[in-house]
């Protein structure tokens, strides 16, 4: 599989020496300087508590950086450049897994930013849905109630909530976290074909670096600090890993066979 | 409809808090000699702003800060009670309502807020639906939910003021609470919740009247017991159906 990059000139996402500390001083990021560009698939990847999704969070508004900047699509962020970024949080389900919705309501829900505070949703938004549910073969799980789902399904379901306002980048926290291998595997083509289809720009964190370095075109090592940028290709060595890690990490690369 | 909000943002002991609230702020208009419902209104209101901005800004828990207010407007009112001898109104009919003794005004601001509560609802339905559904995913979408929050609070809050001659103080969170909670357990979709809701308070409210009339018993307590006879009922048939679901999937 491989990612389709973009020769747009404006970065989807620049991050210009950002820094987070929090009031009790302990620092989640540490001079974080990078750019998404159109069309990247990104993988994110570090240990538990190496600021992937403050990171996240700095990019879509919900934490301020200390320092540093943070622009969206050439923009500073805010409510009308946020309607181009989809996002799918860390164990994506409702607050509360008894909440009375269905599929198609929850989908829905992400075309609200989108149609404007005095508008209705109204039939095409509906169209949308529908599309989008089919696009993602989850057009069966439409009337079912979502607390009724297995972590896959849900998984589905978020992203398809996440991609229904046609956003230009597309964000997911450790999105198969709690999830098998087979729907794991299924996961990660659906993102593929996204980046091929919809040429959308996708920005993947994760504790699979299998799943990422095969996956994406271009890779970010964090641990607070960063401590690689750059095309999947050029990230060779174990000892970058090993770094980010704090662990002895040995990167095996698998040729395909014809 | 309110109660829907109220009870999946996981607020349900607003509703509480500022019926006391509310009586502190009656009280404190009995004590000043001005229209009590105004005074109770603007405590109310300001008690609303209050408990969400507490809730907000994590320094305390929404349950913490129902609390702290609840027991301010309790006890306030209590103290402003004993510094006067009496308001010439019966403190237990604010206390447990009385829905045969509430007069045209009452009436007419009960209608009122019905009205203003529906077309907010109605305006701002999609974006109450999603800061509900998961306030992180509703802010990162570029929703202002601190917006819609503090306009949940502040309906509430109008709400109970409307409420209270009808079922009192003690009692108005349950109206709050128990329709939603009903609807719950039968809705297949969100849509049918926002349904049924008003249609088991209705229900509640007729019934209990009715009731009430009959057997002579106090109007607002007998609303709210036939609201959790429903939720019994409900509660109890949906439990019964899913045993004989299962026993007719048996194999033979």
């Amino acid at each position: 599989m491989s990612a389709v990059a973009s020769s747009s000139s404006t970065p989807a996402v620049q991050l210009q020496d950002i820094v987070v500390e929090y009031p009790n001083g302990v620092r989640a990021l540490n001079h974080i300087t990078l750019d998404v560009f159109h069309g990247d698939l990104m993988g994110l990847i570090g240990p538990n508590g190496a600021g992937k999704s403050t990171l996240l969070s700095v990019i879509l508004g919900l934490v301020a950086p200390t320092s540093g900047s943070a622009r969206l699509f050439g923009r500073s962020i805010s409510s009308k450049s946020l309607m181009d970024v989809g996002y799918v949080p860390q164990n994506a389900q409702p607050a509360d897994r008894q909440f009375p919705s269905t599929v198609f309501e929850t989908v829905l829900l992400g075309r609200v930013a989108s149609a404007g505070m005095f508008h209705r949703l109204g039939k095409r938004d509906h169209e949308k849905v529908h599309s989008v549910l089919s696009l993602l073969d989850i057009s069966d799980l439409s009337d079912r109630k979502i607390g009724e789902l297995s972590g896959g399904q849900m998984q589905r379901v978020f992203v398809a909530k996440a991609i229904v306002s046609d956003p230009k980048l597309l964000l997911l926290d450790e999105p198969t976290s709690g999830v098998d291998s087979k729907s794991k595997n299924e996961f990660y083509s659906t993102l593929a074909r996204l980046n091929r289809e919809m040429s959308l720009t996708i920005v993947l964190s994760s504790h699979d670096i299998g799943a990422i370095t095969s996956l994406a075109n271009r890779v970010v090592c964090i641990n607070r600090s960063l401590f690689f940028c750059g095309e999947t290709s050029d990230l060779t060595s174990s000892s970058i890993l090993s770094k980010v890690y704090d662990y002895p990490v040995e990167l095996i690369h698998h040729t395909d066979h014809a | 409809m309110l109660s829907i909000f109220i009870v999946l943002k996981r607020v349900s002991l607003i509703g509480d808090g500022l019926a006391h609230t509310a009586f502190g702020g009656l009280s404190l208009g009995y004590y000043l000699d001005i229209i009590p419902l105004w005074a109770a209104s603007i405590v109310v209101v300001l008690g609303s702003i209050g408990i969400t901005k507490a809730t907000r800004s994590r320094s305390i828990s929404s349950d913490a800060a129902v609390a702290v207010f609840l027991q301010l407007g309790l006890a306030s009112g209590i103290v402003l009670l004993s510094l006067s001898h009496g308001f010439g109104v019966s403190i237990e009919s604010l206390l447990f309502g009385s829905i045969l003794l509430v007069n045209i005004d009452q009436i007419i601001t009960a209608l009122t807020v019905l009205a203003v509560t529906l077309v907010i609802v109605f305006v701002f339905y999609k974006e109450l639906v999603y800061t509900t559904f998961d306030e992180t995913q509703a802010k990162a979408a570029g929703i202002k939910t601190w917006f819609f929050d503090y306009l949940l609070a502040i309906l509430a809050g109008i709400v109970v003021i409307a409420s209270i001659p009808i079922v009192g103080v003690l009692l108005i969170s349950a109206l709050l609470v128990l329709p939603a909670l009903t609807s719950i357990q039968l809705s297949k979709s969100f849509k049918q919740t926002v349904v049924l809701s008003p249609m088991f308070g209705l229900t509640s409210v007729v019934l209990g009247l009715l009731l009430s009339v009959m057997l002579d018993t106090a109007s607002g307590a007998t609303i709210v017991l036939v609201g959790l006879l429903l939720f019994g009922t409900v509660l109890a048939a949906k439990r019964v159906g899913k045993i004989w679901s299962a026993q007719n999937l048996k194999p033979t």
